[in-house]
């Protein structure tokens, strides 16, 4: 399983928001590049990237930093936060970014995500499931729609989209571990490959994902628990890749 | 100094900046002149290998290619970039590629366990005689995307090796053309030390 050590990008600086509240934010750098190469010193091989001024308001709004984590690194990284149009998701490949995540644009129909794939591929397009008691949430998160994660999974599986980070919304920032059964539930029901995230924060955590590997579950995302300090990168590696 | 071969495809800058990481000033350039003056020369590429030959032909750089390998020029092409190198792909129809090595290039035909394209971390095995592998452990990671796969007809050209499904060869040594499957630009520090290896390799 893959580590994703996570970046969320706010003015510019990373931090950290609690259950995606702007009004529950701690600011860890002002310099995300350096996390960003911190991480890959730490033995990262994946990065995932939030812009959040891009989630909030629909336009991608860090690409400066994100360019600056690209030179910064040589380990590939996907972004995600405010990807609404072609020319936004070209950019940020552009930018460096291996993949990018679409949320909000691929609940509101098909046929945006059927254009991304065409033109980059089901390698370079991941689905954002974003949820919220089940139900996908858009927006940065301050909107639900009457429509369940596993729903929109299978839609874009169909669409030919492989892979989904599926985030819980309610645990982000938390600490308080990842809703598993939910984790499994998505993988197993959508036939996506699942990266999971929110709430990730202790080894066993990170094994229990790990032991959902045959269902589907690929990666993990861990924000809050590597900057605090709740777990290492070493810790998080050597979880992934241990088998009992 | 080494040329980026610009072809109108892919992110350039990547490959630069990991250059750049490991002490190599390069320049990203579709200028034969420029191209034939540097010391080591670098053919990058993603997308189709038919759009890739076209993009290649038209702008007249096969045969800057050619004469790049004439001139014994150390020549590394990645992912698309290598593939272009051998006779025939069967991506899309069947296409030619420069044939400077003999073989072919062949779509994975993997069960339905093994999900294509082939994307992420993998381990390579390492041919001993590599230059471009000098010093890399056995058993390194590297970072992988592709759907089709170099079968090269002289397995002595073979540098390293890696399995998804079957085992396949991804990264080729011939004299001082080399490639690799894989994207060293982002294989954190073995993909730098392949990088420092073909800045420091000598004609």
């Amino acid at each position: 399983m893959t580590i994703y050590p996570a970046i969320d990008l706010k003015d510019g600086q990373c931090v950290r928001l609690v259950q995606g509240k702007l009004t529950n934010q701690t600011v860890y750098s002002s310099a995300p590049a350096d996390v960003a190469r911190r991480f890959q010193q730490q033995g990262a091989r994946w990065l995932h990237i939030v812009d959040l001024d891009g989630a909030f308001t629909g336009t991608p709004a860090n690409l400066k930093a994100i360019e600056a984590i690209a030179d910064a690194v040589t380990i590939p990284f996907q972004v995600g936060g405010g990807l609404r149009r072609i020319s936004d998701v070209e950019q940020m490949l552009q930018a460096g970014a291996s993949r990018v995540i679409i949320g909000t644009r691929a609940v509101e129909g098909p046929d945006f995500i059927k254009q991304l794939l065409d033109e980059f591929g089901n390698e370079r397009i991941v689905l954002g499931l974003d949820a919220r008691d089940g139900k996908v949430a858009v927006q940065g998160w301050v909107e639900t729609v009457e429509m369940t994660a596993i729903e929109l999974g299978k839609q874009m599986q169909q669409l030919g989209i492989k892979t989904a980070v599926y985030t819980d919304v309610s645990r982000d920032g938390l600490l308080s571990g990842p809703n598993l059964e939910a984790i499994r539930q998505v993988a197993i029901n959508t036939g996506l490959s699942i990266i999971a995230s929110g709430g990730i924060s202790s080894v066993e955590h990170i094994n229990a994902l790990r032991d959902m590997e045959a269902d589907g579950v690929v990666g993990a995302i861990i924000g809050k628990a590597l900057y605090e300090g709740k777990l290492t990168m070493a810790q998080a590696l050597a979880a992934a890749k241990t088998k009992k | 100094m080494i040329a980026i071969i610009d072809y109108g495809v892919g992110n350039l800058a990547s490959v630069q900046n990991a250059f750049r990481k490991v002490g190599f000033p390069s320049l990203i350039t579709s200028e034969p002149e420029q191209i034939l003056k540097a010391d080591k020369v670098v053919l990058p590429g993603v997308g189709s290998f038919a759009d890739g030959m076209d993009s290649l032909h038209q702008m007249g750089l096969t045969e800057v290619i050619y004469e790049v390998v004439k001139k014994e020029i150390p020549l590394l092409g990645i992912c698309l970039g290598m593939q272009m190198l051998f006779s025939t792909s069967e991506e899309a129809g069947l296409h030619r590629g420069m044939e400077l090595i003999p073989g072919k290039v062949r779509r994975f035909q993997l069960d339905s366990s093994y999900k294509v394209p082939h994307m992420g971390w993998n381990t390579i095995r390492i041919a001993g005689s590599s230059r471009l592998f000098h010093d890399v452990y056995p058993g390194s990671y590297v970072y992988f995307v592709h759907s089709f796969y170099t079968e090269p007809e002289d397995p002595q050209v073979k540098a390293a090796i890696s399995d998804y499904g079957i085992e396949f060869t991804c990264a080729v040594e011939k004299g001082n053309i080399f490639g690799t499957q894989f994207h060293p630009e982002k294989s954190g520090e073995v993909g730098l030390k392949i990088l420092r290896n073909f800045g420091e390799l000598k004609a």
